[in-house]
């Protein structure tokens, strides 16, 4: 989101408040609740807590030539027979061998299991800055080294904190120093209260010589055991001494309680990731309250190094906003009979090569074994018939030549000429089974009229009062898209309407396409006439044969949906129905 | 004949002057290609720079036989005068007579282009087409909502001479309650 700064490639990004451009309020929780969700259902309720470890290097190796490392860290579980599952990246730091992340990797405690964490580090390409952490390609990137522990280990420390020396890979022991890693762990709690603050600075302190300081706030909150644990930074404003930031929004989770105290720190930015401190100062939340009833600054301080004394500088803070919200989680809505609907639409063109030969996609195999979309429909399936409310999908098929010769570009796939409603998950197998017996293969790929379908039923449950509804299209593809421009000219005129679209890719084609569509580099999509996608609506997940090293399906397909939900309601100002909201009332 | 709208300018993004990001002092004008002599205009907005933001609301009428409706953001100079920093022409089809309900908010952005034809930042609207119960009277909906029978005030609609659109939601919430 915002990410316009394409000069800076990224670096100057806010990061951890939540930055909110228009009605995109991005959700400030960390853990997914509704992955949790799920899994709670699935009977897994008392045996774990969620814990988030927010993760620190020091010494890290200088792989750059004429600058530093560009670090960011992959976390990753490690599964029975060594099999790696990725839980999370944090953000990339630029120029800085001392890195300490914002993005926390959330991880379910499980008491009785031992988990095996490994956490690899890697230095990432400039040519890649900006780009979504999570599309980065590792084996691109050059590697800074790796540690592992249990979790048990960090949770059980008195100060929740373990620090690992990083080693080169397979434990092969140079005897160069490659650097430590440090790990914090602190549960995490569920968050509703969150604030939203404006800050602004007057006065600051002149660090560039040929022009005025580029300052940005980072925030960081002091922790029981001692040591702070940065929580957000703000976006850097070029060039100015009289800064205001966008509104920085923290939710309970990220600043503990309103007494605790936070630590404000404002840097001039270098893009030599020497960011030279302007000053800082220590308030909590409720001392922040106090400054903009009161309308009145607060002095930043400058550490000295040999008195103990501080020294009080001219720049001042203001809080120019202080609001506090009720946010409501995803959760919150869901069991107050908000209702997900799930549509499901499959890709027969002839990308996914010929049903009768075994290397196509849609080989049907007479012994029984499942073809790849026969695989993905079974794995999504089983999330989504859970968070469907009546296990009815309207599915359909597109790019096949139906029964009576024309290509058809979005045809009921259960063959019925009237109702494109299946039900649950041995229903949509049922139809693409019997869909790839009377439906051939064909072409060109075109998502738009399954997407456009999927948004007239959307939009006609916005037509009842009180739209209680939302709607997922998943569309199961081989990735590759005739007409890119036709499918994002679909999604954007989609963009305003209770409409999600998980775009779910099989085998193993090029999906660069897709992450296009995916707007999660901050560039929103654009359409042909010139309007603009009022929100990013689009999740691509692919679902590649067996790899090591893939986050599991129902964590990858969850990801983005909460999120999406809840900026469609809150821009709406729909609320949760407080009857069936029993946490409200304590 | 004409509808009325009730149009939202939000915000704006990553405005630019001589590829340098705006300074400031943005306003926005809007206009109807069908009705050129009403021209709305918003207050100025001097600090947000390049990423100005104006939550002003204008009331405008769209004729039934407009196409566009013509958003322009503007910074002033000095003395009484402006310069154009980019404009978007929105298809009045992209709000009314499309998918969604009429009655309905809808957030809408579109990309503005300068004078020289090349893409300058984006502008965020939203829009609510206001229908008057004189023309229209209201769109039928079930007369039940989730089970419960609803006794509806004719609220919008396109045409249809049947009643009963929707009811207030606080309403609907007491009715959960009980």
């Amino acid at each position: 989101m915002g990410g316009c700064l394409s000069d800076t490639k990224g670096a100057k990004e806010a990061v951890g408040g939540g930055s909110q451009n228009q009605n995109q309020i991005a959700t400030t929780s960390n853990s997914n609740d509704a992955v949790e969700f799920f899994y709670t259902s699935q009977g897994f309720q008392p045996l774990f807590t969620q814990v988030q470890l927010s993760l620190s290097a020091c010494n890290l190796l200088d792989l750059d030539i004429a600058s530093k490392s560009d670090p960011m860290v992959v976390v990753y579980a490690k599964k029975e027979g060594g099999k790696l599952e990725e839980l999370g990246r944090t953000e990339v730091i630029t120029n800085c061998l001392n890195p300490e992340w914002i993005h926390k990797i959330t991880i379910a405690f499980q008491f009785e299991i031992v988990q095996p964490l490994v956490f690899l580090v890697y230095d990432i390409d400039t040519a890649y800055h900006g780009v979504a952490t999570k599309t980065l390609k590792l084996k691109d990137q050059q590697f800074l080294g790796e540690a592992s522990c249990t979790l048990s280990e960090i949770v059980t420390k008195p100060s929740r904190r373990l620090t690992l020396k990083l080693q080169s890979k397979r434990g092969n022991s140079s005897q160069r120093n490659l650097g430590a890693i440090t790990i914090h762990a602190e549960e995490t709690v569920a968050a509703k209260t969150a604030v939203e603050i404006i800050f602004r600075c007057s006065h600051l302190d002149n660090k560039d010589t040929f022009s005025k300081s580029d300052p940005f706030l980072r925030i960081s909150r002091m922790v029981e055991s001692g040591g702070s644990v940065p929580i957000c930074k703000t976006e850097v404003i070029d060039n100015n001494l009289n800064p205001k930031w966008k509104p920085v929004c923290l939710n309970s989770q990220q600043f503990g309680s309103k007494d605790n105290p936070l630590v404000i720190e404002c840097f001039d930015f270098n893009s030599s990731g020497n960011h030279v401190l302007i000053g800082k100062l220590q308030k909590s939340v409720a001392e922040l309250e106090k400054l903009y009833q009161e309308k009145t600054g607060t002095n930043f301080v400058m550490p000295s190094t040999h008195h103990k004394q501080e020294k009080v500088l001219k720049g001042k803070l203001f809080v120019d906003q202080y609001c506090e919200k009720e946010q409501f989680s995803f959760i919150d809505y869901i069991s107050s009979g908000f209702e997900l609907n799930f549509m499901v639409a499959v890709d027969f063109t002839a990308s996914n090569g010929n049903p009768q030969q075994s290397d196509s996609l849609h080989y049907i195999d007479v012994s029984g074994r499942l073809n790849s979309y026969q695989k993905a429909i079974m794995e999504v399936g089983e999330v989504i018939q859970f968070y469907d409310s009546d296990k009815r999908f309207p599915a359909w098929g597109f790019g096949g030549k139906i029964p009576g010769g024309t290509i058809s570009h979005c045809f009921n796939l259960n063959g019925s000429p009237s109702s494109s409603e299946v039900v649950g998950v041995e229903g949509i197998m049922d139809a693409y089974a019997g869909a790839l017996r009377s439906v051939s293969l064909s072409g060109p790929t075109l998502f738009g009229p399954v997407i456009n379908m999927a948004a007239k039923m959307a939009a006609e449950s916005l037509s009842s009062y009180n739209s209680t509804k939302y709607f997922v299209l998943l569309i199961i593809t081989d990735g590759v898209v005739t007409d890119l421009q036709e499918t994002i000219n679909a999604i954007v005129k989609a963009s305003d309407l209770p409409l999600s679209i998980l775009i779910v890719g099989v085998g193993n084609a090029n999906f660069t396409s897709m992450e296009v569509l995916d707007a999660d580099n901050g560039r929103r999509l654009e359409s042909s006439t010139g309007r603009v996608a009022t929100r990013d609506i689009v999740q691509f997940v692919p679902i590649t044969e067996v790899q090591s090293g893939h986050i599991s399906a129902v964590q990858a397909l969850l990801e983005e949906l909460p999120d999406q939900f809840l900026t469609f309601m809150r821009s709406r100002d729909i609320s949760p129905f407080p009857s069936h909201f029993p946490h409200s009332s304590s | 004949m004409s509808r009325s709208i009730e149009i939202t300018i939000i915000s704006s993004e990553n405005l630019q002057e001589n590829k340098k990001a705006l300074k400031g002092n943005t306003f926005v004008t809007v206009q109807c290609d069908g009705n050129r002599d009403e021209m709305s205009t918003t207050k100025v907005d001097s600090e947000g720079g390049s990423y100005p933001s104006w939550n002003e609301k204008l009331v405008m009428d769209v004729p039934l036989h407009a196409r566009f409706i013509t958003i322009e953001v503007k910074c002033k100079t000095r003395g009484n005068s402006s310069s154009s920093i980019g404009m978007a022409r929105i298809p009045v089809s992209d709000f009314i007579g499309g998918y969604v309900p009429e009655n309905q908010l809808q957030f809408l952005s579109y990309r503005l282009w300068d004078n020289k034809v090349s893409r300058n930042g984006i502008v965020n609207i939203s829009i609510r087409v206001k229908v008057s119960q004189n023309n229209y009277c209201s769109n039928s909906m079930s007369s039940a909502v989730n089970g419960v029978p609803v006794t509806g005030v004719p609220v919008a609609g396109n045409g249809s001479t049947r009643v009963v659109t929707g009811i207030p939601a606080a309403w609907l919430n007491y009715q959960r309650n009980i």
